[in-house]
């Protein structure tokens, strides 16, 4: 009983709170420059600490005494005072800032650590090894030079996440000047998105350019979808190659593909051959099953946010509008998908969302790469309703156990339609593809096959098994056999390369419930 | 580039932000630490105060401490001042976690939570500028973190532990002691300190539940395993006792630094 009073008392501290934080409130005008001291290069600096926890307490107070004015100068005389040059050869490093911009580029850091030097030279491969990068990348002549003159010593210790960072940095990642803008590709409230190009591998990318002076600082999705980017490495997943942060702007570094799939039906006149059909409907579900594992929901598919290459590679992209999903009995916001491809359960008012919400979405993409037109393009949520039940028949208690209790679906007071044979709408498809769409349109979420079911789907027969057992990062156009057919080009008479309808995956900065940008 | 965070100087921070400090020429270490400790210690009081007053929920509330513990463990505290990053991270932990709160909201809060009973802030330059430290400390925490911003928080683990074990004890048992309330309080406690990055969520979720039940006497009917191994089975008692030292180690700390 006196334990109990005990904790009892302890857990006042939670209760009595409104008292707190007298003692935080002595004020002192003393310290106003203390507030002042940020800036980038004290950002790399400090992070040092991250490195072991904390550096050891004397580098720590010479480091101190090295404050901002003087940083990139002095690292070097205060390097001859120190006798640890392992340790602090890091810290040396991390006075070029570790990841970003321009000015505080590191060309003019000497590196002061010229000790054992040895006669191996260092090739563009080792370094492309030791810190991971793509094989394709050109490094820039003086950065080699740079590590011939620091040693191979750097190679035989494991590298330091700073250390990586800032060699990266040297490289010319995370700088703006590392990348040339070439056109504009689109527009909108938050971002504006360019083609690009990489001066170090001379690769195409996508840059996505978000602006940072509003008032409201960095725009919440683009901080999901940098924050879940990092964590996806899929085959089927867009690339996010870099992050560059300047004063106004954020600018994140996509791989580039050439069109999104909307473009791609207009530019083959909404017909897209059956067999690429199968190979594009198979990508989708190979990045969403991924995601799905990961507990990460899409949220917002649609033809605009699929991307594709001259391969047939499809990416899934623009994840602003998901998140990492924890546990199904979290609700979310109400409004995410696009209308056209929002599930009737969440139109009807559902916040459960769980993975099947995205399969939904992935039935009505594979009707329209399958028939060329959307399959039900309502603009109100009636509307769509509407077009979905004179689909599939209006639902009744016996179809969807609940549904006539849902008091929005009574107030609609729909018409009873009798279900539609599905085969009649989509000539094209054959008996498994017909069954197979017919197991993504489920009324209830949990009825709807989830994307690992359906990759196991014989409709997907004709793959064989090793598209099965693929490395996620490995594309399916790695195994013999698989390839995309050639589209019969048709001209339609719109123009296919306007640049309003480019690339709208790229411009959902508004938030929520503001996804409708097609 | 300018600094991003030439927003954050003194000029844009007014005088009841500037509390408490300590000076730069900071010598000691070990005492440092005890005293870095403290001031964690009483920002994340900080947060988890204003985050009632706008109304957050409770993993919002977890999601901005364990931003600013993660910030923490990679700067020097001298460096930062706390009570700013503290009112960013609550901006950034409403933006990850869906529940968007408004500077304006954070900056009136904590000039309340500063000067309770005082004149409201007046919406002048001062105010402007501190909006604009708030807004630019925000993409410095996210470049800290590496936009490494959501987590696993506890509370779905210990709402789960909680269910099972409310089925394992009698009715009766359940009914007359605050189990429930007082392992939530007691992992709100938690974020007071670094320990709630220290361990997986998980552990922390059974040691909560572990100390409630052992504070009331509530006992589970034993088995093959003991009950916490059976509700997660990565978990020895040791972890359970390090997350709960560590606890107790904070509960001490409030009589300090009240």
């Amino acid at each position: 009983m006196e334990r109990m009073r005990k904790i009892k008392r302890q857990l006042s501290l939670t209760l009595t709170r409104d008292r707190a934080g007298g003692g935080g409130r002595t004020q002192s005008d003393t310290n106003n420059q203390e507030v002042a001291s940020h800036s980038d290069s004290e950002v790399s600096l400090h992070s040092s600490g991250g490195l072991n926890g904390r550096p050891s307490s004397s580098l720590q107070t010479l480091l101190q005494s090295y404050r901002k004015p003087r940083l990139g100068r002095s690292l070097s005389s205060y390097l001859n005072h120190a006798n640890r040059l392992e340790i602090v050869h890091e810290d040396v490093k991390m006075s070029s800032d570790g990841e970003s911009d321009a000015a505080s580029s590191s060309d003019d850091v000497q590196s002061p650590v010229r000790v054992r030097l040895r006669n191996k030279k260092v090739s563009t491969e080792d370094i492309n090894k030791r810190l991971s990068l793509p094989a394709d990348i050109r490094l820039p002549d003086d950065y080699l030079e740079k590590f011939n003159l620091i040693g191979p010593s750097l190679f035989e210790q494991p590298i330091s996440r700073q250390l990586r960072r800032v060699s990266l940095s040297e490289i010319g990642f995370g700088k703006l000047e590392t990348y040339v803008k070439l056109d504009k590709l689109g527009e909108g409230t938050y971002a504006t998105v360019y083609k690009g190009r990489s001066k170090l591998t001379e690769n195409l990318v996508a840059l996505k350019e978000i602006r940072l002076e509003h008032e409201e600082g960095a725009p919440c999705t683009a901080i999901r979808e940098v924050s879940l980017l990092k964590d996806l490495k899929h085959a089927n997943i867009v690339t996010l190659h870099d992050i560059i942060h300047t004063q106004k702007s954020l600018t994140l570094v996509f791989e580039y593909l050439d069109k999104d799939l909307k473009q791609y039906l207009d530019d083959c006149g909404n017909t897209i051959h059956v067999h690429n059909v199968k190979l594009f409907l198979f990508q989708l579900l190979r990045g969403l099953s991924y995601c799905h594992r990961r507990k990460v929901l899409h949220r917002d598919l649609k033809p605009q946010n699929l991307l594709i290459n001259e391969r047939g590679e499809l990416k899934l992209a623009d994840f602003g509008l998901a998140r990492a999903k924890s546990i199904p009995t979290k609700t979310y916001s109400n409004e995410v998908v696009t209308l056209w491809y929002r599930p009737p359960d969440i139109l009807l008012g559902s916040t459960d969302y769980s993975t099947h919400i995205d399969m939904w979405g992935v039935g009505c993409i594979f009707y329209e790469m399958a028939t060329g037109r959307p399959l039900f393009p309502g603009s109100t949520v009636e509307e769509e309703l509407h077009f979905i039940f004179k689909l599939l028949g209006t639902p009744s208690e016996h179809t969807w156990p609940g549904i006539c209790s849902n008091d929005e679906f009574v107030a609609y007071k729909y018409p009873q339609y009798r279900a539609d044979t599905l085969s009649h709408h989509t000539p094209r498809l054959s008996i498994e593809g017909v069954d197979l769409l017919s197991k993504f349109l489920k009324f209830e979420g949990r009825k709807r096959i989830s994307a690992d079911d359906a990759l196991q789907h014989y409709y997907f027969k004709v793959f064989g098994s090793r598209v099965m057992s693929l490395p996620d990062t490995a594309s399916i156009f790695s195994l013999p056999g698989i390839h995309l057919e050639k589209e019969t080009l048709r001209k339609t008479t719109e123009p296919a390369n306007s640049p309003n309808r480019r690339r709208t995956f790229f411009l959902h900065h508004q938030g929520l419930g503001s996804s409708e940008l097609t | 580039m300018e600094a991003p965070s030439s927003h954050l100087s003194a000029r844009g921070a007014p005088r009841w932000l500037l509390s408490g400090r300590r000076s730069s020429s900071s010598a000691g270490t070990e005492c440092d630490t005890g005293r870095d400790m403290k001031t964690h210690f009483r920002v994340c009081r900080f947060i988890m105060e204003i985050g009632v007053k706008l109304g957050m929920r409770s993993v919002p509330v977890a999601t901005a401490c364990v931003l600013y513990h993660r910030f923490f463990e990679r700067v020097n505290l001298a460096e930062y001042e706390p009570y700013l990053v503290a009112m960013s991270c609550v901006y950034l932990a409403g933006k990850v976690e869906e529940q968007h709160i408004r500077t304006r909201d954070i900056i009136n809060v904590s000039h309340r939570y500063f000067n309770s009973g005082g004149a409201p802030l007046e919406c002048d330059k001062e105010f402007w500028d501190l909006r604009d430290s708030v807004v630019q400390c925000e993409i410095l925490i996210l470049r800290q973190l590496s936009f490494q911003v959501s987590f696993e928080h506890p509370h779905k683990y210990l709402l789960h532990y909680m269910l099972s074990a409310k089925s394992l004890v009698n009715r009766h048992a359940w009914s007359r002691t605050p189990v429930t309330e007082t392992s939530w309080a007691l992992l709100r406690d938690c974020y007071h300190g670094s320990m709630c990055i220290r361990h997986s969520a998980q552990h922390i979720a059974i040691a909560m539940l572990y100390l409630a039940l052992n504070s009331y006497g509530v006992e589970l009917p034993v088995g093959e395993k003991p009950w916490w191994q059976v509700l997660c089975d990565d978990v020895t008692k040791e972890d359970i006792d390090a997350v709960i030292t560590e606890l107790l180690q904070l509960y001490d700390m409030e009589a300090k630094c009240i």
